[in-house]
């Protein structure tokens, strides 16, 4: 299997998340407007900073998302400002799930959570897939897994 | 078996004494009560705990059947559980000076699901106790099947277990002496440990207090008031010595740790006597940590991880199997008797990463005159602010000491990695254990073209972040590490699967029955070879799957014909095939009555296809796999 990307519909749901913390952020400048502790132009130029922050964070990570199912370990390439590679080791799989929440529901997407007993990395999700991709991922990574044979993994 | 039945008066009075506390408020508060009622409603308060409990007393009970040992409590909500012995990873003895005074203890066993205590006997006599432990020690044995002897054959010690001929009446294995505390280590314990609770605390309530304590300053000379400070914070420390101290002490008196077969036992405590198993096949890290005045004076701690969730690891102390303190070497020799590995010579990172550090530390540096300028600005006292400067000149000697105290090694079955300078790690970790490994890159990190590794392990300690971790590895460099690791988890898997393979060869084979471990009578009688066929993927199936996916694997698995897959030889079993196996929901995870796994004839190379591997938590093949396996458990 070759390096896969994530599909590009998840970005709207990234991007969505990025307005909304924006939002969020943005209140408390609102707010001292509303007080007359800041000038006008405060929250603008803040709700400005934080959504071009975020949404270039989300357009960055939808690049950067890459996974790759090899011979023996699901290789997961992430993360914008701190980069992250994880391999899963397919042996160590202990369950895996798809799932799909409201916001992925609304653009049609799911995504994949593979869970392992580590502590630190115990669930990585794999998001912006579509429905059928997603169960699918998880029929090949469970059989994937059972092919593997974890035995008793703690 | 019931509890001891002393525990029903500790148990309620245990539960009460917080509302009598409360109530004693209550009623100090509110005068016009008056103390009889106040009494009369104490008195119904502890009426009822002492009915609830005898209630609890009546429904409590807990029983060692063959595979499982069960529990079923609960007075107004039944909770029934029963926990293979397999997935058993400690058992915990407790017992504070009130409870040895009445004369019971408590038992917990800890599984590696969920993040709390599994099974909780609250209270029994103490030899019971120690039976239970021995006992789910003895039976997961001799109930276990022939992987956990390919688990445990390369480890030192286990030979000496005579372990292979504990048939079902035999006693449990003798006890070696690892290590046992002395009392000039006890001391030295006691006057290492600092708690820096009491101050924590103090600076808690002061912060909310300072508007009041500053009224009072201004009438007091500056000297006096420095004096004061001076020796209340000393005070301060010393009390907070002697109160670690004592903690210290009291914990870790007659620390004793044991191997017994498989198993590492270990004892501690004053006033509250622990006592535990763990079995060292689910032993997941080992961290021997020290620090400059300890590396100074050639002693190290160790610690012994496991999966599962430590009692006591969210409050006091770590590990409750943690070696407090010994000699280096005598740790070093502890631990190659828990985890053989050789002799570790570290690979540092690049020198050119002692930049990287200077900078940071110039950094905090900065940040501090930045502070100290601050600060004399506001209050306009024209001290020395820039005092700080001075610590520059430990930036180049704590950069290179940074740099020096990292490194990872890699032996032939394990990784070592070590860290950190005041509080050095060293973090042994099985390949077999890794569980995933992760490469972190941070921006900065990147700009050193530098890289972290994480082997993450199941291990309970690595969630509060101290994880075997080789950082700040050139990329190169890291890379290669986190393939080799992948590869040598993978060959260490293939190898831990070959000699299961093996084991499983022999126990087909009635001549070799009794070479492997297996318990006695299983040669007398052999099993019919298609019970064999009993899958044993059930472990990494994914039973928590959504019930989506558990329905279309049901319409799939409904084409593997019933008699194509098992057909044992039912003979010699009284038992109803024609029915599903008997499943029980626990509530917080579901177990099933016969666990596939539980077989010690489980399993053979058919598991390698796939296809039959069968969930047992979602279908009726599974249930039969239960059951054949419960046929070959009905032969012995």
């Amino acid at each position: 299997m070759t390096t896969q990307t994530l599909h590009p519909r998840v970005q709207v749901v990234w991007v969505l998340r990025a307005v909304l913390i924006a939002a969020v952020l943005t209140a408390p400048f609102v707010g001292g407007v509303y007080l007359d502790r800041l000038p006008e132009w405060a929250p603008i130029a803040a709700g400005a900073v934080f959504l071009v922050l975020g949404v270039g964070h989300a357009l960055l990570r939808y690049r950067r998302w890459s996974y790759e199912i090899r011979e023996d370990a699901l290789y997961l390439d992430r993360g914008v400002v701190t980069q992250v590679r994880t391999t899963v080791p397919l042996v160590r799989i202990q369950h895996v799930d798809s799932r799909r929440g409201p916001v992925e529901r609304g653009v049609g997407l799911a995504s994949c959570v593979v869970y392992t007993a580590g502590s630190r990395g115990a669930d990585v999700r794999i998001p912006g897939l579509t429905p059928d991709g997603a169960s699918d991922l998880r029929e090949e990574l469970k059989r994937l897994a059972i092919r593997a044979d974890g035995e008793d993994a703690v | 078996m019931k509890l001891a039945p002393q525990s029903v008066p500790y148990r309620a009075l245990q539960k009460v004494s917080g509302i009598v506390v409360v109530l004693f408020f209550v009623v100090n508060n509110n005068p016009e009560w008056g103390l009889a009622p106040a009494a009369a409603v104490a008195g119904a308060v502890v009426l009822a705990a002492f009915a609830y409990e005898v209630a609890y007393y009546r429904r409590f009970d807990y029983e060692l059947t063959e595979d499982t040992l069960d529990i079923s409590s609960g007075v107004i909500s039944r909770r029934e559980r029963e926990i293979p012995y397999r997935r058993i990873q400690n058992v915990d003895v407790s017992r504070s000076v009130i409870q040895r005074a009445i004369g019971v203890a408590a038992v917990d066993l800890e599984t590696a699901g969920g993040s709390s205590t599994e099974g909780s006997i609250r209270f029994v006599v103490p030899d019971e106790a120690t039976r239970l432990q021995r006992e789910v020690q003895r039976r997961k044995s001799t109930g276990s099947d022939t992987k956990t002897d390919g688990e445990s054959a390369d480890r030192p010690g286990s030979e000496a277990s005579g372990r292979t001929d504990a048939g079902p009446g035999a006693v449990g294995p003798d006890e070696e002496e690892l290590f046992a505390i002395s009392p000039g280590e006890l001391a030295l314990v006691g006057a290492l440990s600092f708690d820096g609770r009491l101050i924590g605390l103090l600076a808690f309530l002061s912060s909310g207090s300072v508007p009041v304590l500053s009224s009072f300053i201004p009438d007091a000379s500056a000297v006096a008031l420095t004096a004061t400070a001076i020796v209340g914070v000393g005070g301060l420390f010393l009390v907070s010595w002697v109160l670690g101290a004592g903690i210290a002490f009291s914990n870790y008196y007659g620390f004793r740790l044991s191997r017994a077969g498989d198993e590492l036992r270990y004892e501690r405590g004053l006033f509250r006597r622990y006592s535990g198993s763990i079995p060292t096949e689910k032993v997941q890290a080992l961290r021997i940590a020290d620090n400059p005045a300890k590396r100074a004076l050639g002693y190290a701690s160790l610690s012994i991880e496991t999966a599962g969730y430590a009692p006591g690891q969210g409050g006091d102390q770590g590990s409750q199997a943690a070696v407090p303190i010994a000699s280096t070497d005598r740790v070093y020799r502890l631990a190659r008797e828990v985890e053989s590995f050789g002799e570790p010579s570290f690979h540092r990172p690049p020198k050119r990463i002692r930049w990287r550090y200077a900078f940071r530390y110039a950094l905090v540096v900065g940040a501090f005159v930045a502070v100290a300028y601050g600060v004399n600005w506001y209050f306009g006292a024209g001290a020395p602010w820039y005092a700080p400067v001075a610590l520059l000149l430990a930036v180049p000697p704590a950069a290179h000491l940074k740099w020096k105290h990292r490194g990872y090694w890699l032996g032939d079955d394990h990784l070592l990695t070590r860290n950190g300078f005041w509080s050095r790690t060293v973090t042994v970790v099985p390949y077999y254990r890794i569980q995933n490994v992760i490469d972190t890159r941070t921006v900065f990190q990147r700009r050193w073209d530098v890289a972290t590794i994480v082997a993450d392990t199941a291990g309970s300690s690595s969630i509060a972040g101290n994880d075997a971790a080789a950082v700040d590895f050139a990329t190169d460099e890291a890379v290669d590490l986190r393939e080799t690791l992948r590869e040598r988890l993978r060959a260490s898997v293939a190898e831990h699967r070959d000699r299961r393979d093996r084991f499983e060869w022999f126990a087909g084979d009635a001549e070799g029955a009794g070479d492997d471990g297996e318990p006695a009578g299983e040669g007398d009688e052999p099993v019919p070879d298609t019970a064999g066929s009993a899958p044993d993927g059930d472990e990494l199936i994914p039973d928590a799957d959504d019930e989506a996916s558990s329905e279309g694997d049901d319409e799939r698995r409904s084409d593997v014909p019933d008699d194509g897959v098992i057909r044992p030889d039912f003979s010699g079993s009284g038992r109803d095939y024609s029915e599903p196996a008997e499943r029980i929901d626990t509530g917080e995870y579901a177990v099933d009555r016969n666990p596939s796994d539980m077989g010690g004839d489980g399993r053979n190379e058919d598991d390698e296809g796939g296809t039959d591997s069968v969930d047992d938590e979602t279908d009726d093949v599974g249930g039969e796999a239960n059951d054949v396996d419960d046929a070959s458990d009905d032969e012995r």
